[in-house]
């Protein structure tokens, strides 16, 4: 398992695309945190470090497509004969690349972090205390670490339905489409889905409800709107990405190739 | 150890309603070169897919090197390599990476460069594979079938893209490979490039095994022809079967040869008779016609 590991990521590695999107993402991050010094007025700043300086935003899409091309670029280039007939287990060649992706989803969420502080530091050294109260009873530190928290969760609820998606349809450009569209969606439809779920509660188990979770983590009053407990909300999203990646696995293992 | 390396007994495989292997039982013995060859969707890399444990298959059993070989069971394809239908390549590394990529712990550099100088790689091999050419992306799943020194070798249709030098260069591979133990099961529709390699030959024809047989034997029971051109072929032809000979109504004065038939009596009648001779040839039935016939007369008792 190591060695498949290790593989895949060396594939990663290689790929022009992985050290392009994390400077891009450093230079974005940059980019916003002298915006919101120089234009206070529109960005706050301890709230523009509390969201990593919009950096957990493009982390989201750079680990949906990063995640639909690991599974289906192995169907586009053919070499899934090559990987499988191997004396490995099928199931242990598709394990290895979600591993692979954690360790991926955790560099990003620790690049971000450790950046978002270097810029912090850089940027509005004295200005304001990461242990400053910032909202909810939570310092800023907190109320970052918790974003991030809920962010993991909820992120890597939809990298296991974009995981999925690619698995079914071997074409990246199906997974990416939906994985973005079902994160984003949210903004969009939260209003009217916390409408229907005042209506019928059990709405309130759907798993786009379940995105509302770093937003519930930094508030003492989202409950109210999500229906749902805390526990409940972190034990749904698991439950949800425990159930996407269990079919991933049932529909690689069998496969034709 | 037994002499059989690979042992396929009583495959069958459908994909929805379409019964495309039927019943299919063929063995491979250690350090053979067997030849697998049928017309286009006969069933040739889907029985080369099975072997490799890809894919289920609704009744049968495969061995390799007595293992049982399943999509869940593949401990034997440790000893295994292969080249199916056509080489998966990633566009974003080169082609040493590749051979890096997939080579075990076990394979040292050196048997890598090794096979990289012997597939006449080495120009390129430093290149992104999105760079190469139809050829060098078939040598390099070629080399990347033959890395870690498998027992048993799988090929389908390795010529494909090979210019003559490069089929002349993975002919010696492949038999010195052979010589030293290595065993191989190759598709291909360049049956002569496949006739200069194998020992034993399997034909399928609409997924059921229709011929398995050495080449000895195969070569022993085509027919010879001794094929003479002459000033005047009419009168040739007439003289002799008045003499007893037995000709091939195919093309020109074609004698066929039995044990007994010497071309210089042949050569001393005709002259005797004012018959001058232009050219003579000894013509052998090459696995072309002889599979051409063979899946000729199948279809004929099919219907
Ligand atoms: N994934 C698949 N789904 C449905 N049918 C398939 C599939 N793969 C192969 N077949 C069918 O199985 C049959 C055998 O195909 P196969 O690829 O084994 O032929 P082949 O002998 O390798 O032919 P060729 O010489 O053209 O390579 C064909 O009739 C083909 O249509
Ligand atoms: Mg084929």
């Amino acid at each position: 398992m190591i060695t498949l590991v290790k593989q895949e990521t060396y594939k990663l590695l290689h790929k022009k695309s992985t050290p392009a999107v994390s400077i891009a993402l450093l230079i974005i991050m940059t980019v916003f945190g002298v915006l919101s010094k120089l234009y206070p007025k529109y960005w706050s700043a301890k709230g523009m470090f509390t969201t990593m300086y919009t950096g957990g935003s493009w982390v989201v899409l750079f680990l949906i497509a990063a995640c639909s091309s690991i599974i289906a670029m192995e169907f586009q280039y053919g070499t899934i004969k090559e990987l499988l007939y191997r004396k490995y287990y099928r199931g242990e060649i598709l394990v290895s690349k979600w591993i692979t992706m954690l360790i991926y989803s955790i560099y990003f969420y620790a690049l971000v972090f450790v950046y978002s502080l270097i810029l912090k530091v850089v940027l509005y050294n004295g200005k304001f205390n990461l242990t400053d109260t910032y909202a909810n009873n939570q310092s800023i530190i907190e109320t970052q670490f918790m974003n991030l928290i809920g962010q993991f969760l909820s992120v890597w609820l939809v990298l296991s339905l974009v995981l999925l998606l690619a698995n079914i349809f071997k074409s990246t450009a199906a997974a990416i489409s939906i994985g973005i569209i079902g994160y984003f969606a949210l903004s969009v439809v939260s209003g009217l889905m916390f409408v229907l779920m005042q209506k019928w509660d059990w709405l309130k188990w759907n798993p786009l409800n379940m995105m509302n979770l770093p937003a519930q983590l930094t508030s003492d009053t989202y409950h109210k709107m999500t229906l749902l407990s805390t526990p409940e909300m972190i034990c749904g999203s698991l439950a949800y990405t425990a159930i996407f990646m269990a079919i991933s696995y049932v529909v690689f293992k069998r496969r034709s190739v | 150890m037994s002499d059989i390396i690979l042992d396929v007994q009583h495959l069958n495989k459908s994909f929805g309603s379409k019964h495309v292997l039927k019943d299919v039982s063929f063995s491979v013995e250690r350090g053979h070169i067997v030849g697998l060859v049928g017309p286009n969707g006969a069933g040739k890399s889907t029985i080369m897919k099975a072997v490799l444990g890809l894919f289920n298959y609704a009744s049968g059993q495969i061995t390799i090197d007595g293992d049982a070989v399943s999509p869940t069971s593949h401990q034997a394809m440790d000893k295994v390599g292969a080249l199916i239908e056509y080489p998966g390549i990633y566009p974003f590394l080169t082609g040493m990476q590749h051979l890096k990529l997939f080579s075990k712990e076990t394979t040292s550099q050196d048997q890598i460069d090794e096979i990289v100088d012997r597939m006449k790689m080495t120009t390129y091999i430093d290149r992104k594979a999105k760079t190469y050419s139809l050829g060098m992306k078939q040598k390099l799943g070629i080399a990347l079938a033959l890395v870690n020194r498998p027992k048993f070798v799988i090929l389908d249709e390795p010529m494909n893209g090979l210019d003559p030098q490069a089929n002349k260069d993975l002919r010696t591979i492949i038999l010195d490979l052979a010589k030293q133990g290595t065993t191989f099961l190759i598709s291909s529709h360049i049956l002569s490039e496949l006739e200069k390699l194998i020992d034993d030959l399997v034909v399928i024809d609409k997924g059921q095994i229709v011929y398995k047989e050495s080449m000895a034997t195969l070569e022993s029971g085509g027919k010879r022809l001794l094929v003479v051109k002459t000033s005047d072929d009419d009168k040739a032809t007439t003289i002799l079967t008045q003499n007893g000979y037995q000709l091939d109504q195919t093309a020109g004065v074609s004698i066929i040869e039995t044990d007994d038939t010497k071309m210089a009596d042949v050569i001393k009648l005709l002259s005797d008779n004012g018959i001058d001779i232009e050219d003579v040839q000894h013509v052998h039935s090459d696995l072309e016609t002889s599979l051409l016939e063979l899946l000729k007369n199948d279809k004929v008792k099919e219907s």
